[in-house]
């Protein structure tokens, strides 16, 4: 009889602990998707790999460095050793974790156009908006970015 | 029983699994995509618009906060009569020197929105070749308090759609050679305003016309000004300019290293006599009108992360040195003699010599 209560118990855990995961899971995949930076010149994807999110160029509104007449890449970096490396497919948001309600940080921010990285968190106004604040040690030392959702006009359309 | 256990264990699992799965972490890239499938996308609100960004492309770095000093070598510097009761007297001062230090914060950062403020305070030593001999009172003041400015400022960034946006530059500064914690009256206050409208075309031009309330002439004017900024697509040049205040033609090595050429003017008025008695009644209330050319080459550099160094070498030329009466602080504009052609108090003459500033700069995102 014990065993069977035990059974029971482990089964009511898992099933309660497990629809707690997938609740906070579903929150947390919100982020996913493709965005649109204020200054419009790519798209990013973001999706989550392991347990963390992550951002990559996607769509850039200039595709062709001019200087070059080449794709761009990473030329900036400082590291010189990426900077043959195509923009497209740039992994720019990196270890993204869902820490409050709306809010993933612990993450990083690349900016390509400097080669700079900075500490980032990111907050989603609406479902469709988020603040990305870059910030260089306190949050005070940063600069806020609108991103917009994107979405394919065939999944508008069917809405 | 056994069975049982046996399946609330393997049902465990089967809940667990994908959990467990998703603790696989990676960094690296992904395989190549067909990345044609992003060309045509829509915003997912339909009442989505975009705005002009407040820079463009390759401008060199916004300073977050700045810590500075600035140096000028020797020149002579000849105090005028007052009346006939002060007579001119010329010195020699060897240098001229003091520390810059501001710092510029967002307040507020969004895409139809950003408001930045700031402050600043600046120190103006005169170290004079034989401070003991002195008697004009100018030369007084300046040797033994020197001239300081501590101000505030905030610029306001408002895009109006995707191309048009207005720009606005607040600032309120307390110059004079008072000494620190005493300060002086806040009627003193000097007050400048700047107003743009202005266009972005793409990202790699902005311009703006617009019209200021300003000292950097020394005194009160009003001038229209015109503010460009470019970087050409297919060179390492680019111009930064807010005329007539400062302008610059750029050359980036990289992004981390560049280098300016151009000019600055630089100027304010001072309030005279905080700490001792300046020129007696009715002559109480003066003020110096200061202002300068910096014709310059200025060379800023990546030191690590987002700390720059940045280091200038130039030629100040003196625009005005004059001192003005401007009771109770009320102040008045010339317009370069337009409304007015009341006569300075005094008109000293001041030599032109070399300076260079060095700073340290934390830089913005």
């Amino acid at each position: 009889m014990n065993r069977a209560i035990l059974v029971a118990l482990l089964v009511a855990v898992s099933t309660i602990t497990y629809s707690f995961l997938g609740s906070d899971d579903a929150k947390a995949d919100r982020l996913k998707g493709i965005w649109q930076p204020s200054h419009g010149k790519a798209k990013i994807k973001i999706d989550k790999i392991g347990s963390k999110y992550y951002g990559k160029i996607v769509w850039l509104k200039e595709p062709i460095d001019p200087e070059t007449k080449a794709p761009k890449v990473d030329k900036n970096n400082p590291d010189e050793s990426l900077r043959s490396t195509p923009l497209k497919g740039y992994r720019i948001l990196k270890d993204f974790e869902y820490t409050d309600e709306d809010e993933w940080s612990n993450g990083t921010i690349y900016d390509p156009e400097n080669g700079s990285t900075y500490s980032c968190v990111i907050k989603m106004t609406d479902e469709n908006t988020l603040d990305i604040r870059g910030y260089i040690g306190i949050k005070t030392l940063g600069r806020t970015d609108v991103w917009k959702r994107l979405e394919m006009p065939s999944k508008k359309k069917s809405e | 029983m056994k069975y049982v256990l046996k399946f609330a264990l393997v049902a465990m699992l089967a809940f667990y699994a994908p959990v467990l799965y998703a603790q696989e972490d990676t960094t690296t890239a992904e395989d190549e995509e067909d990345y044609s499938i992003y060309d045509d996308l829509d915003f997912a609100d339909d009442g989505t618009q975009s705005f002009a960004n407040a820079k463009i492309s390759g401008l060199s770095p916004a300073r977050f906060i700045s810590l500075g000093y600035d140096y000028q070598a020797g020149y002579d510097l000849t105090a005028a009569n007052v009346g006939e009761g002060i007579a001119p007297e010329t010195a020699t001062i060897n240098s001229t020197s003091g520390i810059r230090v501001g710092a510029n914060i967002p307040v507020v950062s969004r895409n139809d929105l950003l408001i930045q403020v700031g402050g600043q305070y600046w120190n103006l030593n005169y170290n004079y070749n034989d401070a003991s001999t002195l008697n004009h009172p100018l030369h007084k003041t300046l040797a033994n308090n020197g001239l300081r400015t501590w101000g505030l400022n905030s610029t306001i960034y408002k895009p109006l759609n995707e191309t048009h946006f207005i720009l606005v530059q607040l600032g309120a500064d307390m110059n004079g050679d008072y000494a620190v914690p005493e300060f002086q009256s806040m009627r003193y206050n000097r007050y400048s305003i700047a107003a743009l409208y202005g266009k972005r075309p793409s990202d790699y031009k902005q311009w703006a016309l617009g019209i200021s309330r300003t000292y950097r002439a020394g005194e009160l004017n009003y001038v229209p000004i015109f503010y460009y900024n470019y970087t050409s697509p297919v060179s390492k040049w680019g111009i930064e300019a807010l005329l007539p205040a400062r302008g610059h033609v750029r050359y980036s090595f990289n992004k981390r290293s560049i280098l300016m050429a151009g000019f600055e003017l630089e100027g304010n008025s001072y309030r005279l006599g905080n700490q001792s008695t300046f020129l007696s009644e009715p002559l109480d209330d003066v003020e110096l009108r200061r202002s300068e050319i910096r014709a310059r080459m200025m060379y800023q550099r990546q030191l690590v992360g987002f700390v720059w160094f940045a280091a200038e070498l130039g030629y100040r030329i003196n625009y005005s040195y004059n001192v003005d009466d401007i009771p109770e602080g009320k102040d008045f504009t010339r317009l370069f003699g337009i409304v007015s052609d009341a006569p300075y108090v005094m008109e000293n003459t001041i030599g032109n010599p070399v300076y260079f500033n060095i700073s340290l700069n934390l830089v913005s995102p």
